[in-house]
């Protein structure tokens, strides 16, 4: 039978729908039975949509600047090499 | 946004980018370079990653005119600094480690019984929903503490994942992880945030 532990190593890929379908049976069973372990998925899936909603980075301007400045000078070189 | 405005976003970006046009890379330096520092952290410290993106950018306004859309600008971007930095690496004779062995994290590893039954069970059982938890404030700032502190391999993979709307296929290529070692960086990483909220639930503290 999956234990607890199991079931937490694997609680990603069954959110994430990677499993083959024993294994998403045998998840889904040992949920019906566990209230720990749906804590546990429930938490997971509430982490994930947090970072998803996160996973915008943002940008220090400082850096940006320094990236359109050495692309201006490329650009004057590139247009440099073939006039017109 | 909706996959075919993103297409058609693209391209019409793309076009200008090949005409050379500076307004063009000003707004793609905004959109892409993002995710781009994310590949290169994989690989290296953030001063090494500045320097990667910042030499793939410069490479970018040459080799884009040559860019023929195979595949999209992003992945073809994330590649180039992929490359970049693995070059890198090998020059110095470094290479990346990681430890693949354990998909759970330690800290959750420690909460089982030998028997593999909960030893220190959740402690959050009612189960906010995620819109409740991220109208606050506080726990948003948590957030972004502890996706800063994820080691360099997990939150590049969480991070990439996420920009690739899932698509495992084209981040275990930049990235060169098989795709079960990209779920064991995911699965890690998550736990990572699972263990932040739950504090966080249970003292408000980060």
């Amino acid at each position: 039978m999956l234990m607890c532990r199991e079931l937490a190593t694997k609680a990603s890929e069954y959110l994430d729908d990677r499993l083959g379908a024993g294994e998403r049976l045998s998840i889904k069973m040992h949920l019906l039975m566990c209230r720990r372990c749906r804590a546990f998925v429930g938490q997971l899936r509430n982490s994930i949509t947090l970072m998803e909603a996160h996973s915008s980075q943002r940008l220090a301007p400082a850096y940006a600047e320094r990236l359109d400045h050495e692309i201006q000078r490329a650009l004057a070189n590139a247009s440099g090499d073939n006039p017109g | 946004m909706s996959i075919a405005v993103q297409h058609q976003d693209e391209s019409q970006l793309l076009h200008r980018l090949q005409a050379g046009h500076a307004d063009a890379f000003h707004e793609a330096v905004r959109t892409y370079t993002p995710g781009m520092l994310a590949v290169a952290r994989y690989y290296t410290d953030p001063s090494s990653a500045e320097d990667i993106v910042q030499d793939s950018w410069v490479s970018v306004v040459d080799a884009i005119r040559q860019f023929e859309g195979r595949a999209s600008l992003k992945t073809w971007l994330h590649r180039i600094v992929a490359n970049r930095a693995k070059n890198l690496l090998r020059k110095q004779g470094r290479e990346v480690t990681m430890d693949f062995a354990d998909a759970l994290d330690p800290a959750l590893a420690a909460r089982f019984k030998p028997n593999g039954r909960w030893a220190v069970p959740p402690r959050i059982s009612t189960v906010e929903s995620a819109e409740a938890l991220l109208e606050n404030g506080a726990l948003s700032e948590c957030l972004d503490k502890h996706l800063a502190h994820l080691p360099e391999n997990q939150r590049s993979a969480l991070l990439l994942y996420e920009a690739h709307q899932r698509r495992s296929d084209e981040v275990c290529n930049i990235l060169d992880v098989s795709a079960s070692n990209l779920r064991v960086l995911l699965h890690r990483a998550r736990q990572k945030i699972f263990l932040m909220v739950e504090q966080f639930q249970e003292t408000g503290e980060c």
